[in-house]
């Protein structure tokens, strides 16, 4: 007999490291001669997509495409340092960090482009510069970019970018610990086996606040993987040491999810701009994948009847819980 | 990493010709699946590895008048795909589909399934289901042929003589009306080894009496093998609830004579049970 359930597990979580521990970040921007564009950081793109919204908030701030950025990450011989890839903190303080750098550049191109095109208010759009009020007042970003070279002025900006939150009270343990927080939902369906103890997940339904989502198919991205992580360490994965050896040393002892175990993935991402994120946003790497385990222990929960308190809720487990039900 | 001489046959002659020059240091190699891994973590020191996949008269599914001969460097995805398997033996084409994932059923052979002797196999126990022989040939001793249930010594370890190679694997075909069925369970969908497997075949005479079963429990005992006493107490009766649950104590006995009480025993008897139970159902459907 197979049983069905649904369960829902919620989340918040404190963004990057808090109660006063140091978490900075720093990018650099640096404009060519010929209008190239080089952004430098020592941020790691481990699969996450850092990389691709780093080009898309310079170029969203520089007016141009982002696919013509030249970037150097992770190295720590040419990069300037940004913390760590952890605490979902990426998006958030490093994205800060890239913004402040193309803004402070941006302000010399403004310069520059103010006194050739005698205009106050530029926009910069499409590769080009221009007057809003009298648009066939324009300049090439490339022939600005060299102009700005002809005059010698400064053409790379590093920024800096520091969250380091104030402790709580060591008496009452009571304070603000973090910068800010980020909030995720999710509901999970599954489909007990009561005979053999095999879970099926059947469907998770994601809401991820996100602040501004830069790139909401990377968004989409990690809740997926992040939902996946959390189906295995519900169901599947374990470390097992033996007199203090590992014997799950490799991934054929190591279960992780197959795509034939992950389910119909439903994500909804929610955007409440937060003041002190790029353009909004916060990160979303780890609330990703907490609420998916606590999902799917309730899910089991409501379908047998029975609290799963010990993980992973593998054949053994599970079906241990059910046999002491039905005695 | 290891050192070995690699030699790739093109015929059985040729094959058997270098087994009993090399006999003691040669290990066989197909698809690879299982070899390479040993290989890699140094469990096993052949000096030499001879590639079989290249031999055409080891390919390939013949349908004959009475029986079915695949070749042993037939595929897993071969034997899924394949119209007679499909026809004859449907239970060997669910175990095939129940291995790895798709590179692994692409490179995987039933050859060395078998010759692997895994107690964990998942279409071994089904062949044994359908009482499969095996075709050995060696220079010096010739061709032979041997039931799959007596050519099974233990975990990893056949009859085979040092110097005889797999050429082929036989099947009777079942009697019309034999229903058949192959059940996995993993600790995932894919890419899992058998928690446990169990292949049934039934067939009923008129009177709807059990006139043939076999029963194959797999990855439960070192050694995959027909559970007699429960086929026994099944054979020539109706198949009442009551004869069902019985017969399903008798086959947690019969494994765990043969096990003894290990830490997975209080999950394995009552998740057998319930497997042949279920199947037992659908199979009377």
């Amino acid at each position: 007999m197979k049983k069905r359930g649904i369960g829902i597990g919620s989340m918040f979580y404190g963004m990057g490291y808090g109660f006063s521990r140091p978490d900075i970040s720093s990018a650099e921007v640096e404009i060519c001669e010929d209008g190239s564009v080089i952004v430098r950081s020592g941020e790691v793109d481990y699969g996450q997509g850092s990389d691709t919204i780093f080009c898309q908030m310079v170029a969203e701030e520089l007016g141009i495409r982002y696919d013509t950025i030249q970037l150097v990450t992770a190295d720590t011989f040419t990069t300037p340092n940004a913390g760590p890839t952890s605490a979902s903190r990426v998006t958030y303080v490093t994205g800060n960090a890239m913004v402040k750098a193309a803004r402070a550049i941006k302000k010399t191109l403004q310069g520059v482009a103010q006194e050739i095109l005698g205009e106050k208010d530029l926009l910069f759009s499409d590769e080009e510069i221009f007057s809003e009020a009298q648009p066939e007042k324009r300049l090439s970003f490339s022939k600005l970019a060299k102009e700005c070279h002809l005059r010698g002025l400064q053409m790379v900006e590093t920024a800096w970018h520091d969250i380091t939150t104030k402790d709580v009270d060591p008496e009452t343990g009571q304070g603000d610990a973090y910068a800010t927080y980020a909030y995720a939902t999710q509901l999970a369906e599954v489909e007990v086996d009561m005979e053999t103890g095999k879970v099926e997940v059947l469907r998770i339904v994601s809401a991820t606040d996100a602040g501004k989502a830069i790139n909401p198919s990377n968004v989409e991205g990690q809740i997926e993987g992040g939902v996946a992580m959390g189906v295995g360490y519900a169901l599947t994965e374990e470390i097992k040491l033996e007199k203090g050896y590992l014997k799950t040393g490799n991934l054929g002892e190591y279960m992780i999810p197959t795509s034939m175990d992950i389910p119909t993935i439903e994500t909804h991402i929610v955007e409440v701009p937060i003041p002190s994120g790029p353009y909004g946003a916060k990160g979303v790497g780890e609330p990703a994948s907490i609420p998916t385990a606590p999902a799917i222990l309730n899910a089991i929960a409501n379908a047998i009847g029975v609290r799963v308190t010990e993980l992973p809720a593998n054949l053994e487990n599970l079906h241990r819980l059910i046999r002491e039900k039905e005695k | 990493m290891l050192h070995f001489q690699f030699f790739n046959a093109r015929s059985i002659e040729e094959a058997i010709n270098f087994l009993a020059e090399e006999v003691e240091q040669c290990r066989i190699i197909a698809g690879g699946t299982d070899l390479i891994p040993a290989l890699r973590k140094e469990d096993i020191h052949p000096d030499f590895v001879m590639n079989i996949l290249e031999i055409d008269q080891l390919k390939g599914i013949t349908e004959m008048d009475h029986a079915v001969r695949i070749g042993p460097t037939t595929t897993f995805t071969e034997m899924i795909e394949s119209d007679i398997l499909f026809r004859f033996f449907p239970s060997i084409v669910q175990a095939a589909s129940s291995v790895g994932g798709p590179q692994v059923r692409n490179r995987g052979t039933i050859g060395g399934n078998i010759a692997n002797a895994s107690p964990a196999a998942d279409v071994l126990p089904a062949v044994l289901a359908y009482d499969g022989e095996l075709e050995l040939q060696s220079k010096v001793s010739g061709k032979r042929i041997v039931r799959l249930s007596e050519a099974i010594e233990g975990p990893y370890k056949t009859r085979f003589l040092p110097d005889e190679m797999l050429t082929g694997i036989i099947m009777k075909k079942p009697e019309p009306g034999t229903r058949g069925l192959f059940e996995k369970l993993g600790r995932r969908n894919a890419m899992a080894r058998a928690r446990m497997n169990l292949t049934i075949l039934l067939r009923l005479n008129e009177k709807e009496e059990v006139s043939e079963v076999r029963i194959v429990p797999g990855a439960v005992m070192p050694v995959a093998r027909r559970v007699r006493g429960t086929e026994e107490m099944l054979l020539g009766k109706k198949s009442e609830p009551s004869l069902i649950e019985a017969a399903s104590e008798v086959l947690a006995k019969e494994m765990v004579e043969v096990t003894g009480i290990r830490w997975s025993t209080e999950y394995k008897v009552p998740v057998l049970k319930n497997m042949f139970k279920r199947m037992m159902w659908q199979l009377l459907r």
